[in-house]
């Protein structure tokens, strides 16, 4: 187990810095240049130069490269703006705020949207799922079968706004979907993200119910299942004992990716409801090309990722016990 | 689903007679009810798609009238078209679009042209990029397979979003100066790039796999005792024995592709007005003047999509079961 841990960590560290380096040449590849944005009315190639300088973009990509390997390891006090502790990223070019605290301010509106739409569509989704194979062939099964189609084949980007407009602009029930800090005020966080979380795991539900319903089905024809059944053991504890945790094994992994990609920035369901989470400031850090920000945001969506990956293969061992991390 | 070779008319009064595994695969589709309705679903998307131009010339209207100039009666002072149910009248069928009063029934084929065009392109490039570097990987093994096994690793790490978002500006920038105006097929060749380059690897895995159990058959083996190259070994041998995994792989990627494209552009990084496009119109769909005045016209674009995506998903399930009708549904 440890040095399965130790290996993937290794490797995610790696891949890591290949993204930070591709992150890097692509913001270099970018048709604005971020000085001009801030030089602003009064701008002249002297004041120009002078930001130039003052960002640090005066020098060779390769030496600003260090500099930020550098930066996030051991933190830096090179900064106008004040020291910076590991992990350093940077100052954002456009607020000139951290970007480290900028993205910690923006995470608990993105966990929050996603572990509140993923607890309910994991147990909903799961849930009809196995009643669907429960009750294979039956009406019930195939209204759920046929539901699930169509709602998995809707996008956040159709959904979303006809939520806002039946239940925000047209009937006035809800009010818009907004991010009240949670310790503040539990009543309106939990009122501000309803019409999100039930838009987002409206579709992420549909998605489980049809995998967890195939994924069920196949565990049933497995020779385990059938000879437990040839055994006499009764079909409901040969269905929630034997079959269940066989088909976790496909939905486990799905679930690490899907979990894994919304910690990174929901950018669709953020940009859909105007809700200030990891996804909005990756688009915001494209808009003005920000450096410090879009690589903050980037290595922090795909440390998620990465950590998710090696979260779920390491469960596989708990839910199987033939899987042997090597 | 017009390529597949039709079957003998005699079959039926022939004692015996053998089919090829092709043969029997449209014969079994054939019976599949759900998958001959979604594929002329799916085909008449595509005939729309290709006949944009001539449906619109029929329909004497084109996608780029902006009726708030033209036809300013048909309006209020908001943009908002004055009829109910977002203008739809015996002449605009799908009514008008608030804002700009663009027609939104050529605004949808022409749009719908537009995504597909882009979707079908990524699943061409993603196919080939799969085949080649898949099947490389399967058939070579040892260091290729580990290479090519890595890059998939490292690319399956991206933020595919956040990666769309940031490189679309920059592959912008390598066909015009950011000075210039960016004409549309940069921006279509661009969103067709950077969905390429990150939307192989999956495909590539399931080929990589197939053709590692396939290197190990007896018939490959008795293939290279009889001196065939590698290059006969793949195309004659491997290649038609991964057709199947592939066919089905593509029918369920290009509506994916499909959504992803509609997403850049809902987001403002891909297509943008006046040229039309089906996410475009979900970005419309969202400002708040629609919100608030006219749902009708989302349904349009949404509606359309999705009997779009379930379609070609039913399709894709109805290919899958014929290749292979031991799965269990």
């Amino acid at each position: 187990m440890l040095r399965f841990l130790v290996r993937r960590i290794l490797g995610a560290v790696v891949i890591l810095f290949l993204l930070s380096i591709v992150t890097f040449l692509l913001f270099f590849g970018m048709p604005r240049d971020p000085a001009l944005l801030m030089c602003g009315k009064t701008c002249n190639p002297t004041s120009l130069a002078n930001i130039h300088h003052v960002l640090g973009l005066d020098k060779s990509i390769p030496e600003q490269y260090w500099i930020f390997l550098h930066n996030l390891i051991l933190g830096s006090n090179q900064f106008a703006q004040g020291p910076c502790p590991a992990p350093c990223f940077g100052y954002s070019y456009h607020t000139n705020d951290p970007v480290w605290s900028t993205m910690m301010d923006r995470l608990p509106t993105t966990v929050s949207l996603t572990l509140g739409a993923a607890v309910v569509f994991l147990f909903v989704g799961l849930g009809t799922g196995m009643l669907a194979a429960w009750k294979r062939g039956t009406m019930l099964d195939k209204t759920v079968t046929a539901g699930s189609m169509v709602i998995s084949s809707m996008q956040i980007y159709f959904l979303g706004p006809l939520a806002l407009a039946a239940l925000v602009y047209q009937s006035h029930i809800f009010d818009k979907p907004a991010y009240n800090d949670f310790t503040a005020d539990p009543v309106t966080w939990f009122t501000g993200l309803i019409i999100p979380w039930v838009v987002l795991s409206t579709i992420f539900a549909s998605q489980y119910t049809r995998m967890a319903r195939s994924s069920m089905i196949e565990q049933l024809q497995e020779e385990h299942v059938r000879t437990a059944r040839a055994k006499g053991m009764s079909r409901r504890y040969v269905f929630f004992r034997y079959a269940w945790r066989g088909s976790l094994i496909p939905i486990v992994t799905i679930f690490g990716i899907d979990l894994g990609s919304l910690l990174g920035g929901a950018i669709i369901t953020e940009y859909t409801f105007g809700l200030p989470g990891l996804g909005r400031l990756a688009v915001e850090s494209v808009q003005f090309s920000d450096l410090p920000l879009l690589l903050g945001v980037m290595l922090f969506s795909a440390s998620m990722i990465l950590l998710f990956n090696i979260l779920v293969d390491a469960t596989y061992a708990f839910i199987d016990p033939r899987v042997r991390l090597a | 689903m017009d390529g597949g070779p039709q079957p003998d008319p005699n079959t039926a009064t022939v004692k015996v007679e053998g089919r090829s595994p092709g043969q029997l695969m449209w014969i079994r589709f054939k019976r599949d009810r759900t998958g001959v309705i979604s594929a002329f679903v799916v085909a008449f998307f595509f005939v729309v798609a290709a006949a944009a131009p001539l449906i619109s010339k029929l329909y004497g209207k084109n996608p780029y009238t902006v009726y708030a100039d033209e036809r300013p009666e048909l309006f209020d002072s908001a943009g908002v078209p004055v009829q109910p149910n977002g203008g739809i009248s015996s002449e605009f069928w799908f009514g008008l679009e608030p804002g700009n009063g663009y027609d939104v029934f050529t605004k949808l084929i022409y749009g719908i042209r537009t995504s597909l065009l882009i979707s079908l392109a990524v699943t061409v490039a993603v196919v080939l990029t799969g085949i080649l570097l898949g099947v490389t990987a399967g058939y070579l093994g040892g260091k290729t397979d580990f290479f090519i096994g890595r890059l998939i690793d490292f690319l399956l790490a991206f933020p595919s979003q956040l990666f769309f978002i940031a490189s679309m500006p920059v592959v912008v920038s390598l066909f015009v100066s950011p000075r210039d105006e960016t004409p549309t097929y940069v921006r279509v060749v661009a969103l067709i790039v950077v969905q390429w380059v990150l939307g192989w690897m999956s495909l590539a895995r399931i080929l990589r796999g197939t053709t590692l159990a396939l290197r190990e058959r007896e018939f490959i083996e008795a293939a290279k005792v009889s001196g065939a190259s590698p290059w006969r070994i793949i195309r004659r041998e491997i290649l038609p024995n991964v057709v199947t995994p592939l066919l089905v792989q593509a029918t369920y990627i290009l509506p994916s592709f499909v959504t992803i494209e509609a997403g850049l552009s809902f987001l403002g990084v891909g297509i943008v007005e006046p040229t039309p496009d089906w996410g475009q119109m979900f970005s419309k769909a969202s400002t708040e003047l629609v919100l608030q005045n006219d749902i009708t016209y989302m349904f349009f674009p949404g509606v359309s999509m999705v009997v779009f995506v379930v379609a070609f998903n039913l399709l894709g399930d109805s290919v899958r079961d014929a290749f292979d009708p031991k799965t269990a549904r």
